[in-house]
């Protein structure tokens, strides 16, 4: 077994140094660059927790966009219908993911590998196909959101960066933590987890409930910025195509691969704008050939070929 | 109701055949398929475009379309799907995603986001026109296709030697490789049969309902949703389950109305994998 990275000065000290950086950029950057660069980590906070289900606890779900739609129509309704705070709505988004996900959860839990893979995306399915018949967030027309109508960039690149961030953190912590251990036994052999008395279903519920809580949080965030819900976008399958292009490329399994996930998948989709109707075919082709050739992403081929990590525990089987 | 009822269960013909590429290569090779909602669609697609822009007569289209889906079947599975097989579960799911959306927005790039449908003459008659009853010809045909499909390939599987070298293949690879058996190659004649039966049932929904690119999504959840209630690897479960699809559909939809009938089907889809992951006929044993 190898030994938990230890957390050196350096890599302390380069850390806050980005964060920093990162902090001050709005005074230089463009505007573009800053909407880039929320989008980034919106989709980094998705990668994690995606990552997190599926990379560390082993439970892959297609369904993570159901919380994506949740936390954008909170956003939406609370924000608009009842005037409340843009950013407590987005709060309220996550906590309506929670609140959805355990709810669906004894019947989802049951299900296992595949069955829980297109279980979730049913799922997902299913409540677009309620939000589009329903008459209070006005059916498949959508909702503008006009309360984000008058974000500046700027406001909206430090929610994307704080969100960002604490997602990165909480998944820091978490993985090392008695949970975290608990998550890597249960993804290497869950039987012998069982047999050294790793609370299965409570550590899966555990992780499942924080990435609900964040996937909503970025629903929001996400929907923050684009201004307008409708159904078929919310809980559309492109946001899990999104998440799983992320991990795949970046590396499931680490806490770096998402992160360099999403800034290639922002920067790929950016590009391929020019070429209306590509973006997806050539991430689809780009997905498959890296899963054959380099099934363990970037970071994890990185680490196979020289022992390179930043910030993931490394205590796996493979 | 009662037309409800009957249409469900003729739908149910329908919506078996669908499924039933996807068990069988679920039960052959432990693969979840998760392109093989898009792949139908392609064959679709692939008829609409010989029948529409080439006038070629639809059964001969058909047949095409089935040549064409059998070497597409075949490519992927040695080139992509054999490669990915003995990584794991998670790789090969994903793979299967990653082909799904690359045909999808690859047909979507070709043919435009229009609802398109195959023009064919058994949608517009009604075979049995009764007061209460009334049973479209489509509806019908999908039925006894559906059915003589299903016998057809209960035979191959059972009686012929080809079929039980791909039946030997799936209970345990190495002992079917020392009778002879080139487990590879069973591989790729289980996909490419799967891959037929993905073509008619193209064919078949292209005639009965409206499609577009995305509506591979859709019924890849009724193919799994078929395969699951059935049983995976049960030929005649998802008949079953096609059965139990179909009028969950079009009985929801006559008690909630038609925009909720998919949201009802769905429903019974969950409740079910909650309750018995191995499908109905099961005998409940969890893997």
């Amino acid at each position: 077994m190898k030994q938990l990275t230890k957390r050196s000065p350096l890599g302390i000290v380069i850390a806050i140094a980005i964060l920093v950086v990162l902090c001050v950029i709005p005074m230089f950057g463009s505007n573009y660059a800053l909407s880039i660069l929320a989008l980034i980590f919106i989709y980094m906070t998705m990668g994690q927790m995606w990552n997190l289900m599926g990379g560390y606890a082993g439970l892959l779900s297609l369904g993570m966009q159901a919380f994506i739609g949740i936390g954008g129509y909170c956003l939406a309704v609370f924000s608009v219908n009842y005037g409340v705070n843009i950013y407590l709505a987005i709060l309220m988004g996550g906590i309506f993911s929670v609140l959805f996900g355990l709810a669906v959860s004894p019947a989802l839990f049951k299900m296992t590998g595949v069955y829980f893979a297109i279980g979730s995306w049913v799922v997902a399915e299913a409540l677009l196909i309620a939000f589009s018949n329903w008459k209070f967030v006005r059916y498949a027309q959508g909702i503008g959101i006009s309360t984000v109508y008058q974000l500046s960039n700027t406001q909206i690149y430090y929610t994307a960066l704080a969100l960002g961030v604490i997602a990165v953190l909480v998944v820091l912590c978490l993985m090392r933590s008695k949970t975290g251990l608990a998550l890597m036994a249960i993804r290497d052999s869950t039987g012998a987890a069982e047999a050294m008395g790793v609370p299965i279903y409570k550590t899966k519920i555990k992780c499942y409930m924080i990435a609900c809580f964040f996937m909503g949080l970025a629903g929001g965030v996400m929907y923050m910025v684009q201004g307008y819900i409708v159904p078929s976008a919310g809980f559309s399958i492109q946001w899990t195509v999104a998440m799983t292009f992320m991990v795949i490329i970046g590396g499931s399994g680490t806490m770096e691969g998402p992160i360099i996930g999403a800034v290639l998948y922002v920067l790929l989709t950016q590009y391929l704008y020019n070429f209306p109707g590509w973006s997806m075919i050539i991430l689809g082709a780009v997905a498959v050939v890296v899963i054959l050739i380099a099934p363990r992403g970037v970071m994890g081929t990185l680490h196979e070929k020289t022992g390179f990590e930043v910030l993931s525990p490394r205590r796996s089987l493979h | 109701m009662l037309q409800c009822l009957i249409q469900g269960i003729l739908l149910g013909g329908l919506y078996a055949i669908i499924g039933i590429g996807m068990s069988m290569v679920f039960g052959i090779m432990g693969l979840t398929n998760l392109a093989h909602g898009d792949l139908m669609i392609l064959g679709t697609y692939i008829t609409m475009l010989l029948v529409s822009s080439y006038h070629v007569p639809i059964l001969l289209a058909v047949l095409i379309a089935i040549i064409v889906m059998a070497v597409i079947g075949f490519l992927m599975q040695n080139f992509l799907v054999n490669r990915v097989l003995d990584k794991g579960a998670e790789p090969a799911l994903l793979v299967t995603f990653g082909i799904s959306i690359f045909l999808s927005n690859l047909i979507l790039k070709i043919f435009s986001a229009d609802y398109q449908s195959i023009p064919n003459s058994l949608a517009s008659t009604n075979v049995v026109s009764t007061s209460s009853v009334s049973v479209s010809g489509i509806y019908l045909f999908s039925f006894v296709v559906g059915l003589v499909v299903i016998v057809v390939l209960s035979y191959v599987m059972q009686k012929t030697n080809f079929g039980r070298s791909i039946r030997a293949t799936s209970n345990d690879t190495m002992a079917a490789e020392l009778m002879g058996v080139n487990t590879k190659r069973a591989y790729s004649y289980a996909m490419i049969l799967a891959m037929v039966t993905a073509a008619i049932a193209g064919a078949l929904v292209g005639s009965t309902f409206t499609f577009n690119p995305a509506s591979g999504t859709s019924y890849l959840i009724i193919a799994f949703g078929v395969v699951v209630i059935g049983g995976m690897g049960s030929l005649s479960g998802t008949l079953l389950g096609g059965v139990v699809l179909g009028v969950s559909q079009l009985l929801g939809g006559y008690f909630f109305g038609t925009g909720v009938q998919m949201l009802i089907a769905y429903i019974v889809l969950l409740v079910i994998l909650a309750v018995r992951p191995n499908g109905l006929l099961a005998s409940g044993a969890r893997k």
